[in-house]
């Protein structure tokens, strides 16, 4: 009941702050120098051509008489229609928000899984070798951007040794499978297309990886500095005075504690996976959200643009109230000072 | 044991998948472009939109490579003493890719439909063309408005649309009245053609899957690929690699200099350099002091190292002649050019009504912040002018600010530099979209010459029916053009794509290089081998 009335008390909020954002990007991406219309249709479009199609998405209107349309639309799941693709822009989303969410999942699980671990496992060994390479892979990690990372691992794997495809999600003489997710993998294996999923993680490999490994390092980088820092606390002392298994020890009363920083910022790496992806979507020809966002605000496709950032702002406030929770869950003391705090 | 197995299992799994993908003998043709790419010919007119048209559609008339109109669907055709009506005969075996006969309604259609909505290419027939009229079944006409010289060659941008096909799915209500949305949803993704090639797929941003038509009205070589594909990535270490590994075979013509060396080193790939029409302009703005005065703009024209920039900013390119790119049908090859001279340069600065407030001066000079290459441009320029004593102000503009400054006369620089080409293959095009003064608030003018004898000189010509009357006028406007010196007219640039040489045989490589945009990457034009791809790769 009280997490309910916690979801429910920040997912208010959030309407306030959905709010303002979506009035700040709009009121943004029509201030920048250039007629949309006069860009999507080119300089030698006759006059009425481009003012017909300024009449059908509004744009002769006053600001506030835009942003009524375009806001009553968008409550109404009409999100405009793009410039460019010549669609609605819902249609976009639903095509290219799944490959997006796709690979920022399976560089999530990267990032999680190995941050975590290679943390975890320095942390114990603090100031032994290990240690030192996983805190020298971290700094690494952290300071290069996921597009060199990306390049480094295209002419390696795909350019070098070839054991990699470079480019989209499915190979040439691979079907698709039928659409449910649009999630590639995750259609594959629910229509039991297994040279598809085969296929498809063979092609996530490497642009999944690059993306990975900037958050991947600063998981690691967090999770062995808090589990260094507790290793040498009282209670964990205790515990093994207590005759506690050394297992026991680690496991619960070292490495659950120790995940709350690393919980708080994995949420918010996460949900930067996927805007930052755009380089790495670029690189491996990977028809994703964020190189659509990318490219909308690069040709003012200014439906694209209100929807891609009111998109990420909603996976945003939806991380970060997962992420609360984590935490709540992790820490008790988080649980027990709301509860007083009530 | 049994998980390191496993692992071993997943890891070699995943690996072994290399090896799906095409088969040895496919025979397809890869190409990068740069997205969006529209296939409806009512919407699309850029390189690789105009790509797509060539392959799915068919025109009346289509482009040989000296730009001249040889007869395709129009058997022969006709043009009333007065150049208004051009009547064409068509060919009675053209069959659209759902095996339906073309006819002169399926022409008509195609008219209305790309002068209704009036995007793409529709600026060459919105105004020009006031009524079609079917003659029978195979025969059409055209009434135009005023006489027009080159219309058959703007005819190469009429790609002919299944009428009944388009129709069956209009979408209602739609912005065109009756006609809905006249299709355009369903052409986004569907082609309606009849060209050598038919859409298998096509994914927005992503890429476009095109097969061989099996019924073809013209032969297609064996050798011609079975499927053409045109994937959206321009990104230089992404094609590269997929050269490499043989699963690209045309480059698209946006990578960098240094990437061109790295694709020429592949064995087997070489790079097509072509002249496709695109010049490289300093516009100069005729109607702000001190660039208002000729001799001021003659000085510039002296002073400037056009060696430098053919050599080493822009190499492989050459130094333009005029305002017409030379492979311009109408080109005229004797017009004066300038070379650096600065003794000339000193002596026509002496004529200039300003050349006693040289110091107080500056001339500013906008260059384009996307094309990082054009600051090299802008600073050899002003290097240039200071030796003759002309102060010279670099500015970087985004393009889209650039278009909004060239709109207005009073925020026109004194200098922009541009690319631009000709929208139909004749040096009309580039004469009227630069210098007549309709064009002067575009971004294809910052020069302003509002020259009423020069728009007279300009639409005579154009009127004219008769080709070679019509390209001594050319001839005539050029002279008078760069008498005005209103614009540096720096270079031709070089269009460069890598290609799989050892395994394909493109005409434009070989020098058959069209002069229309999109039609060298006709790909029933086009052979390739996949039994040398295989040995290249080494199987």
């Amino acid at each position: 009941m009280k997490v309910l009335k916690f979801v429910a008390k920040r997912l208010l909020m959030s309407i306030f702050v959905l709010f303002g954002l979506s009035i700040l990007i709009f009121l943004v991406s029509r201030v920048l120098p250039g007629d949309p219309v006069r860009m999507a249709l080119g300089p030698r479009a006759p006059e009425w051509a481009v003012q017909n199609m300024r009449e059908q998405m509004h744009l002769d209107k006053p600001l506030y008489v835009q942003y009524y349309y375009w806001l009553s639309g968008a409550l109404h799941g009409d999100l405009g229609q793009s410039l460019f693709t010549r669609r609605p822009v819902m249609d976009d989303i639903k095509e290219f928000l799944p490959a997006t969410m796709e690979l920022a999942l399976f560089a999530g699980l990267i990032m999680a899984i190995f941050g975590i671990l290679l943390g975890a496992v320095a942390g114990r060994y603090s100031n032994t070798w290990v240690d030192n390479t996983v805190r020298i892979f971290s700094y690494v990690g952290v300071v290069t951007p996921s597009f060199v990372f990306a390049i480094l691992f295209l002419l390696l794997f795909g350019y070098l040794l070839r054991w990699f495809p470079t480019a989209g999600r499915l190979s040439a003489g691979i079907p698709r499978p039928p659409a449910i997710t649009g999630m590639v993998t995750l259609d594959a294996l629910i229509t039991g297309n297994w040279a598809a999923l085969g296929d498809a993680l063979w092609h996530m490999v490497l642009p999944a990886v690059s993306l990975a490994l900037g958050g991947m390092a600063q998981e690691a980088r967090i999770t062995r500095s808090t589990i260094s820092d507790n290793l040498r606390k009282d209670y964990i002392g205790a515990a093994r005075g207590f005759g506690v298994p050394e297992r026991l020890v680690m496991l619960k009363y070292l490495l659950k504690p120790s995940l709350i920083p690393t919980a708080s910022i994995l949420g918010l790496d996460f949900a930067s996976l996927l805007a930052n992806a755009f380089l790495v979507e670029l690189i491996f020809n990977w028809p994703g959200f964020s190189r659509y966002g990318i490219n909308a605000m690069l040709r003012k496709d200014l439906n694209a643009v209100s929807a891609v950032v009111m998109v990420l702002g909603i996976v945003f406030v939806i991380v970060n109230i997962l992420v609360d929770l984590v935490v709540a869950g992790l820490d008790p003391r988080i649980r027990l000072g709301a509860e007083r705090g009530k | 044991m049994r998980k390191l197995i496993f692992l071993a299992f997943l890891c070699l799994s995943i690996v072994g998948f290399g090896a799906i993908g095409l088969a040895d003998g496919d025979r397809v043709l890869r190409v990068s472009f740069s997205w969006p790419t529209y296939i409806d010919p009512a919407v699309g007119s850029d390189y690789s939109s105009s790509a797509s048209f060539v392959n799915l559609y068919d025109t009346l008339v289509y482009p040989d490579v000296d730009g001249s109109p040889l007869p395709h669907v129009a058997r022969s055709w006709e043009t009333s003493e007065d150049g208004l009506v051009w009547t064409f005969h068509l060919r009675d075996d053209v069959l659209f890719h759902d095996g339906t006969p073309l006819t002169a309604e399926d022409v008509k259609f195609s008219m209305d439909r790309i002068t209704t909505i009036g995007e793409g290419y529709g600026f060459l027939f919105v105004g020009r063309v006031q009524k079609t009229e079917v003659v029978d079944d195979y025969t059409v006409r055209f009434h135009l408005s005023q006489p027009f010289g080159p219309f058959l060659t703007t005819l190469y941008r009429l790609y002919i649309l299944n009428k009944d096909l388009v129709e069956a799915n209009i979408k209602r209500p739609g912005p065109y009245g009756d006609m809905g949305d006249y299709g355009k949803e369903f052409l986004l993704t569907h082609d309606a053609g009849s060209g050598p090639y038919m859409v298998k797929e096509f994914r927005v941003e992503e890429e476009l899957v095109m097969v061989k038509n099996p019924n073809y009205w013209l032969p297609l070589d064996p050798e011609t690929p079975d499927e053409v594909r045109f994937i959206g990535t321009t990104e230089p270490a992404t094609i590269r690699t997929m050269m490499a590994r043989r699963e690209l075979e045309i480059s698209d013509q946006w990578q960098p200099q240094e990437a061109w060396q790295a694709l020429d080193a592949i064995e087997g790939v070489d790079i097509a350099s072509f002249y496709a029409g695109t010049e490289f302009y300093l516009m100069i703005n005729t109607k702000k002091p001190p660039t208002d005065d000729v001799h001021f703009r003659r000085a510039m024209a002296w002073a400037m190292d056009y060696q430098t920039v053919v050599d080493h900013i822009f190499p492989g390119s050459i130094q333009a002649r005029g305002p017409i790119p030379q492979n311009i049908p109408g080109a005229d090859p004797n017009v004066f050019q300038f070379q650096r001279d600065l003794d000339k340069a000193r002596e026509e600065l002496k004529k200039s009504k300003y050349y006693d407030q040289l110091d107080q001066l500056e001339v500013e000079f906008h260059w384009i912040a996307e094309v990082p290459d054009e600051e090299k441009v802008a600073l050899l320029f002003m290097a240039n002018m200071a030796e003759i004593g002309i102060n010279v102000k670099v500015v970087k503009v985004p393009w889209m600010s650039v278009v909004e400054e060239m709109a207005q006369l009073e925020t026109s620089p004194h200098i922009v530099s541009v690319f631009d080409s000709s929208h139909y293959p004749e040096a009309g095009s580039l004469l009227e979209s630069r210098y007549h003064s309709s064009s002067a608030p575009t971004w294809e003018q910052n020069e302003w010459l509002l020259d009423p004898t020069l728009d007279a000189m300009i639409e005579d010509a154009l009127a004219t029916v008769d080709r070679k009357e019509r390209f001594a006028k050319y001839a005539e406007i050029q002279e008078y053009i760069v008498d005005l010196c209103p614009t540096i007219f720096l270079f031709e640039q070089v269009e460069k794509h890598a290609y799989q040489s050892a395994y394909v045989d493109w005409p434009t490589a070989r020098g058959e290089v069209n002069p229309v945009m999109g039609y060298n990457m006709a790909a029933r034009f086009i052979k390739v081998y996949p039994e040398k791809r295989q040995e290249l790769l080494g199987g």
